[in-house]
C-alpha cells in the first residue's frame, strides 16, 4: 500500500473503475469482426516456425508421454482384421519372396555355384588380360548393357 | 544343412553385368549334354514307336546322313527356340545367364536364329570365335556379334540372399568355423 493516503484512495478508485469499465469495453468489442480483418496468412508467414521448434524440448515431451498406455488402448486385433492380407501380398513382392524363400537345398547349391562361376569368370578375365598385357586398361569398359546396369556404374 | 552364403558382391552386385568365359563355357557344356541327351531319348522313342506301329525294326543309327540332318535341325531348334522364348537355354538357366540385346532388352526370335547360326560358326572356327568373350569390350563372342546380342548374369540373387537368411538362425554368423590364430607352440603349452 502507498504511504500517501490520497494516493491510496486514488489507487483503489482506479482499480474499481477498471474492474467495471474493462468488462464493458470487452463486451462492446466485436472480436469476430476484428479477426475477420486480420490476414492470418500474413501473420503465419512472419512466424519463424523453425525457431519455435528449436526451442521446444521434444525429448522432454516424449518422455512425458505414456506410450504403453496408448498401445494398451489400441485394439491391434481389430486393425489386423481390417487388413486384406491377400491384396497386400498380391500388391507387393512378398508372395514371390515367401515362395522362393521356402524352396529346397538344390536352389541354395545353385546360388553358390553361380557365385563361384562369377569368381571364376573374374579370374579368367584377369589372366587373359595379363597374357596380352592389357592390364588395367579395361577399367573404363562398360560392365553391362545400358538397360541392365545404371549409367553411372556402366561408365 | 545350410550352404555358406555367397558374397553379395558376387551375386546381387553382378546382376546385369556381362558374363564371363568360365560361366558361359560351363553353361554351353551343360547345353551340349542336355541337347544330346534329349536327342538320344527322342531317337530311342522314335525307334520304339516305329517298331510298335509297323512291327518292323528301324534304327536311325543305321541311316547316318539322316541322323546327322535330324541332329542339326534339332540343335538349331533347341537353341533358337529357347533363346527366342526366354533368352536362356537349360544350361544358361542353371548358371544364371541370359542373352539380351546390346542395349539389354529381350532378344527377338530372328536374333535367336542368327545367334544359333553364329554359334555354329564359332564351333566351325574351332573355338576361335569364342575368344571375343575374353578380349572383346563387351565380352561378345562371334555369335553375339552376328546377332547383336550380349550375355549377362541374370538370376534372382536378392531372393537367394533372403532364402539363405531365412534358413540361417543367425545370418551374421559365418558358416565357417573361426580360423585358428597363429600361436607359438611354446606359448600354447604355457597357457593354462
Amino acid at each position: 500500500m502507498s504511504p500517501n493516503p490520497i494516493g491510496s484512495r486514488m489507487e483503489q478508485l482506479a482499480q474499481s473503475l477498471a474492474e467495471r469499465i474493462v468488462p464493458m469495453i470487452i463486451d462492446a468489442i466485436d472480436i469476430n469482426s476484428i479477426i475477420e480483418k486480420v490476414d492470418i496468412n500474413q501473420v503465419v508467414q512472419r512466424v519463424d516456425v523453425d525457431e519455435i521448434v528449436s526451442k521446444v524440448d521434444v525429448e522432454a515431451i516424449i518422455d512425458r508421454v505414456d506410450i504403453q498406455k496408448i498401445i494398451d488402448r489400441v485394439d491391434i486385433n481389430k486393425i489386423v482384421e481390417g487388413i486384406d492380407i491377400d491384396a497386400l501380398v498380391e500388391q507387393t513382392e512378398l508372395g514371390s519372396i515367401i515362395a522362393r524363400s521356402t524352396t529346397g537345398i538344390v536352389t541354395e547349391i545353385l546360388d553358390v555355384i553361380r557365385a563361384q562361376g562369377v569368381g571364376l569368370d573374374d579370374f579368367t578375365l584377369r589372366w587373359a588380360n595379363r597374357l596380352i598385357g592389357r592390364g588395367k586398361k579395361i577399367a573404363d569398359w562398360p560392365v553391362g548393357p545400358p538397360l541392365c546396369v545404371p549409367p553411372k556404374a556402366a561408365s | 544343412m545350410t550352404m555358406p552364403a555367397p558374397n553379395p558382391e558376387m551375386t546381387i552386385g553382378r546382376q546385369g553385368h556381362y558374363a564371363g568365359a568360365a560361366s558361359r563355357l560351363v553353361a554351353f557344356g551343360a547345353d551340349v549334354g542336355a541337347s544330346w541327351g534329349l536327342y538320344t531319348i527322342g531317337v530311342a522313342l522314335f525307334d520304339t514307336f516305329f517298331h510298335l506301329v509297323t512291327r518292323r525294326t528301324y534304327s536311325l543309327t543305321n541311316h547316318q546322313i539322316l541322323a546327322i540332318v535330324i541332329l542339326v535341325v534339332w540343335e538349331f531348334l533347341y537353341y533358337t527356340y529357347q533363346w527366342g522364348v526366354s533368352g536362356r537355354t537349360i544350361g544358361m538357366a542353371v548358371f544364371g545367364l541370359q542373352v539380351v540385346t546390346v542395349e539389354g532388352a529381350r532378344i527377338t526370335m530372328r536374333q535367336a536364329a542368327l545367334r544359333t547360326l553364329g554359334l555354329a560358326l564359332c564351333i566351325a572356327t574351332l573355338g576361335i570365335g569364342f575368344l571375343g568373350i575374353l578380349y572383346q569390350r563387351e565380352r561378345r563372342a562371334l555369335d553375339d556379334l552376328v546377332a547383336k546380342t550380349a550375355v549377362v548374369y541374370s538370376w534372382d540373387a536378392r531372393a537367394a540372399r533372403l532364402r539363405w537368411m531365412a534358413r540361417t538362425e543367425n545370418p551374421h554368423q559365418s558358416a565357417f568355423p573361426p580360423r585358428p590364430s597363429h600361436v607359438h607352440p611354446e606359448e600354447r603349452t604355457a597357457a593354462p
